[in-house]
Formats: structure tokens, sequence, C-alpha cells
């Protein structure tokens, strides 16, 4: 008897596609990260507004922590960015001959965004 | 040089489960790693079970995830990959023994997309001429060896098999690009299907992991444009 399809979650995680793979699986995770921040935000505001809930506002000191925030942050930019990436891609696919360059120039763009966002959060965050 | 080498072995009159050997062997870093599985065999476990015909990269018969990765054993060399290789069977098929998988899927996809020259016109006496640049806008596609490199690194078709994958979709390109066949039409009505073009997510595991360098998602991209704008230049 032949095994089953022989493909599990850590099998394909484990293949090494290299750095347009784990393009996409950040894609994924920043996407699910985006619907959880949305989902808290709207359970909360439901909580609060519907029943007075304690559980309400203690949502929101968890999403509107800092560290939360720079988790956030980087899910919205980074699922923005590669989004923009994928639609360039599909939309010209002679560009795809240029998937690496492509991905360097999203990083390009994250970095520098994400970190002075970051540094500014943190700075305030611990200056008060 | 000492190279080891783990490999997946699955015996299916013997074992549940699958399970690794190890196997420690001198090797020249210019050889490749169907040489060393060739030795094993050889030498030291004549019950290790792999495909291989050509051995030169040309049949695609020796595919297989060589360190975490789709490539062919006759193409690899041991100085690529290092003095600790690990060999395990394509992903997304079943397996039937070792290194050997069920490519039935894979080749009922492939079959499914009419990979053969359509034209019902009457044959005229000589050829049927094509301009160099007629020929040039399918040369990619044309290499493709129907090894399954770049269907089993698809992460589309891991999820479901059902999705043609790239390479079937690299056949019907060659086919639907070619200015003498007459049936693009009824390809890309297959293509836009539901376990066509569009479970491609722009990944790129399949073009990384082609050993004839084809364009894969780029062909699969040129496939997508040409169900969304209906033209074919």
């Amino acid at each position: 008897m032949p095994l089953k399809r022989n493909v599990s979650f850590w099998e394909g995680l484990k293949y090494k596609g290299g750095g347009p793979m784990w393009a996409w699986i950040l894609h994924r995770l920043s996407g699910l990260g985006i619907l959880l921040f949305v989902g808290l935000h709207v359970l909360a505001a439901f909580l609060t507004a519907q029943f007075g809930s304690d559980a309400g506002i203690a949502i929101n000191v968890v999403y509107e922590s800092w560290a939360f925030q720079i988790i956030v942050y980087f899910s919205i930019l980074f699922h923005a960015i590669n989004g923009l990436r994928v639609i360039v891609l599909d939309f010209w696919p002679a560009l795809l001959e240029y998937e690496r360059e492509a991905i360097w120039a999203e990083w390009s763009v994250i970095v520098p965004i994400f970190g002075l966002a970051t540094y500014i959060i943190i700075t305030k965050a611990l200056g008060g | 040089m000492q190279v080891t080498l783990k490999v997946y072995r699955y015996n299916p009159e013997k074992d549940k489960k699958p399970h690794y050997d190890t196997f420690t062997l001198e090797a020249d870093p210019t050889e490749r790693v169907l040489d060393l599985m060739e030795r094993i065999k050889g030498l030291q476990d004549g019950t290790l079970t792999f495909r291989r015909s050509c051995a030169h990269g040309i049949c695609g018969s020796d595919a297989m995830r060589i360190n975490g990765m789709n490539r062919l054993a006759c193409k690899t060399l041991v100085q690529d990959v290092g003095k600790k290789i690990t060999v395990e069977p394509i992903l997304g098929l079943p397996v039937i023994k070792d290194m050997i998988v069920d490519m039935e899927p894979f080749f009922e996809s492939y079959r499914s997309v009419m990979p053969y020259f359509i034209n019902n016109d009457p044959p005229p006496n000589g050829e049927r001429l094509q301009s160099p640049e007629e020929r040039e806008r399918f040369d990619d596609t044309t290499k493709c060896i129907l090894c399954a490199a770049c269907t089993t690194s698809c992460p589309s078709f891991w999820a479901n098999g059902k999705y043609v994958g790239p390479s079937a979709i690299v056949n019907a390109h060659r086919f639907i690009f070619d200015s003498r066949d007459q049936a693009a039409k009824e390809r890309l009505e297959i293509l836009a299907g539901q376990f066509g073009v569009y479970r491609c997510r722009t990944i790129f595991n399949c073009t990384l992991a082609c050993p004839r360098d084809i364009q894969i998602t780029k062909a699969i991209g040129e496939v997508k444009e040409a169900i969304a704008t209906g033209k074919l230049d």
C-alpha cells in the first residue's frame, strides 16, 4: 500500500523555498494578524458599548499596548507592500523574471518605514 | 571527502511509518548525488529504491528533495550541497517505496490540459511555417522534462492535489502560444476553472525548483493574462 499524499503542514514549512516562499508565508501570517487586530477592536467596542463590560477595556489595554502596536504596524505595512508587489507582478508577468529584485525592493521600502515608526513608538512608550 | 547521506526509507511490505537511514561514504566534490545513491545501492544496501534513467538531466526521473529543496539527483553536485546530505521523495504525491512516488496524479493533470498539437486544417504540402518570433514566443516552455520538481514544490498543490499544478500549466502554455495550434481557447477555459491557474499564489517555488531554468511563474502569469484579456500577444 503506498502512503497517502506525503505532505503535512510541517513538511511544507521545512521546504527550502527561500525568500519568495517566506514572503508568501509572512503575507498569510500578517493577514491573520490584521484579522486578529480588527476582531479584537470590534469585540472590545461591542462589549463596552453593549454591556459596559470591563472585558472590553481589558481587550483595549492589550491591543493598545506598544508591543501589540508594533506587531500590528508590521502586519499592515508588510501585507500592504507585499500585496502591491504581487499585484504588480500579476499585472505585468514579464517582470516575474525580476522576482528576487522585487523582494529586495520591497524590503528596502519596509525596513526604513518600519524602523522609523518602531523607534518613535518605543521612545514614546519608554519616555512617557 | 567523507559524506553522510541521510535517506528517507519506506518499504510498504515492512514499515508502518517512514524512517531515515544514514550512510557514510567517500565522495569527490564533483560527484553527483545520484552517483552516491548508485554506490549505496550497489555496495551497501541493495534495497534502496529510486528512479533513474538517462542520468543526464533529460529524462526527469530522479527528481527528489535534496537538503530540503526539489532538485534532480543527476544534476546536483556534492560540492553544491555539502558533506551532510538529506534525500527525501518529492512532496504531495503518494510514496510507493523510498524515493519512488506515484506519478499518476501528476500525469492526470498533465493530460487534462491537452498537451498536444491541435490543428484541424488539412496538412499543407510542406511544413506548417512559423516566423522566428512566433517560435520564440513559447520557446521557454518547450524545455519541460516532466520531472514534477515544480508541481511538487508548490504549496497550493500541497494544499490541494486537484490543482493542475505548474507543470501542466507550462505544458499548456507551450501550445496556447504556438501560432500553429488552434485549441488555445479550450485550454484557457480548462485553466480558468476551479483548479486552474488562479490557484497560483505567485509563491515562486516552482521557478526556483525547475532544473531546466524555465520561467514557470512568468508562464503562469502569461496564461492568467491571456484568460483575463483574451489576447495571445
